[in-house]
């Protein structure tokens, strides 16, 4: 069987850190950070934990409807996903990412566009 | 520059926050840029509970009165950031003056890794549980398959060595007119019963040490002696068989589908292994599986038939009627009895 980017880049030792970096990244943001301005900050860490785990193959696995149903009450836009896809895309390269894995990551990223970003 | 004033520099400069107050009014006399930062500039004439209204000060006076030392910790936003900080108080004395030195050392990345450790943690053990369940499926797959010792040697070595297992005693089963009965009846009441029939037909078995080893439509075979050995491995499998009769003597007078079992008894050697690499399965082969299915192949429907291994160590405890030698369909000539149970029924006995 094939190993994750999770399993090939370190597991959680390294995927850490790009948990964290990503975390001050969206909150340093004014388009995304808003999203979070009233959010406890133990959840934020761990929607990233999971999010950032669940893209690179690691050990967070969660259906479209939970993913749909946890974005509902938010007014996500297309430039909002896109803009959270770039940064994403930076970070990973940023932790010496291939530009392949990290095409790999954000393609899994974008197969839930649907179910986060509102018409 | 005097000491005195790098001294003052660096404590404005570093990256820890630093603030003075009186040890008895509470009132401020120095903060740093840090403390500033974090906390905003105090007023002129501010006192310690201004910036910090959830700080328990009596609980931080009493403390210092008593020599020792206060912490406690304060969160607050910097922009939409949580700030996580530890505040560490102590008494000092500046001449004569007793002065309460604050400390606040910022936490917020300890905190964060907590949480993502927590976050972490919670996710492997919700998947160690899942992967404990899948594999306590697969065992349990894998045992229906093959015997539990034989899985454990297959844990633990990747492998099973192929073993010869002598003495032991094989019993066949297969249903007269079966081919009839799949032609004119759903095929779902088909499997439902043999499912039912099989199912009684293992537990029976286990009853008497016998290890189902597989079933081919509709040939039953399990096997006494494999793969722990056994000293009445004949006597097991006859009682098996008897039974398996009465089980299905009393299932015919309430179903609509009668099975009338025909079974061979044999008992010999046999070797026992896991057949296959991507599609194995645990089988056991040789003379006495051979001459077993030879056997059943003489028998009329709800009979036995049984060779003289199988009967030699019955003592009696089961009719047992010669039937000579027969010829079977190898070509081979052997000695065939038909064994039944005693008219009588075996006192005491609630095993089916």
């Amino acid at each position: 069987m094939d190993r994750s980017v999770y399993e090939r880049y370190g597991g959680f030792a390294q995927v850490s850190r790009i948990v964290l970096d990503f975390y001050d990244r969206l909150l340093e943001d004014d388009e995304l950070g808003p999203f979070f301005d009233e959010v406890d900050m133990a959840r934020i860490v761990d929607h990233q934990t999971k999010f950032i785990a669940m893209l690179l193959g690691g050990p967070a696995h969660y259906t479209d409807d939970q993913i749909a149903r946890v974005h509902a009450h938010l007014a996500i836009g297309a430039a909002h996903f896109d803009r959270l896809s770039t940064m994403l895309a930076q970070t990973l390269a940023d932790h010496g990412m291939s530009a392949d894995d990290v095409a790999h990551v954000v393609a899994e990223f974008d197969r839930r566009r649907t179910f986060v970003v509102k018409p | 520059m005097s000491i005195e004033a790098i001294n003052e520099q660096l404590l404005r400069a570093i990256g820890v926050g630093v603030a003075l107050v009186d040890a008895d009014g509470l009132r401020f006399r120095f903060h740093n840029d840090t403390f500033a930062e974090w906390f905003g500039t105090p007023e002129p004439d501010a006192r310690l509970g201004d910036l910090f209204p959830g700080l328990d000060l009596g609980e931080l006076t009493t403390a210092l009165e008593a020599g020792g030392r206060f912490t406690s910790e304060t969160t607050f936003k910097l922009r939409r950031r949580t700030m996580v900080v530890a505040m560490d108080v102590t008494l000092a004395l500046d001449d004569g003056q007793r002065i309460a030195v604050l400390v606040c050392q910022n936490i917020t990345r300890i905190r964060e890794l907590e949480s993502m450790i927590d976050s972490y943690s919670m996710m492997v053990e919700r998947n160690t549980r899942e992967l404990k369940r899948e594999k306590e499926q697969v065992e349990h797959l894998l045992l229906n398959m093959m015997p539990r010792k034989v899985y454990e040697e297959y844990k633990t070595f990747g492998v099973v060595t192929p073993r010869l297992y002598q003495p032991v005693s094989v019993l066949t089963v297969d249903f007269a007119g079966f081919g009839d009965l799949v032609q004119r009846t759903d095929p779902g009441v088909i499997v439902s019963e043999l499912n039912d029939i099989y199912t009684a037909f293992d537990r029976i078995g286990e009853q008497f040490g016998c290890e189902r080893i597989k079933t081919i439509g509709d040939v039953y075979v399990t096997v006494a002696g494999v793969p722990d050995a056994l000293d009445d491995h004949a006597s097991s499998v006859a009682n098996v068989a008897v039974r398996l009769i009465r089980y299905l003597r009393q299932r015919n007078e309430s179903h609509p589908n009668a099975w009338h079992c025909r079974i061979g008894l044999a008992s010999g050697a046999v070797v026992g292994s896991v057949v296959g690499v991507q599609k194995y399965i645990y089988d056991v082969f040789g003379p006495a599986v051979t001459r077993a299915q030879r056997l059943r192949l003489l028998a009329e429907p709800m009979t036995i038939c049984a060779d003289a291994g199988a009967v030699a160590a019955l003592d009696g405890r089961f009719d047992l009627e010669s039937l000579g030698p027969r010829q079977l369909d190898d070509g081979s000539r052997v000695e065939v009895w038909r064994m039944s149970e005693p008219a009588l029924a075996i006192p005491g006995d609630s095993r089916v």
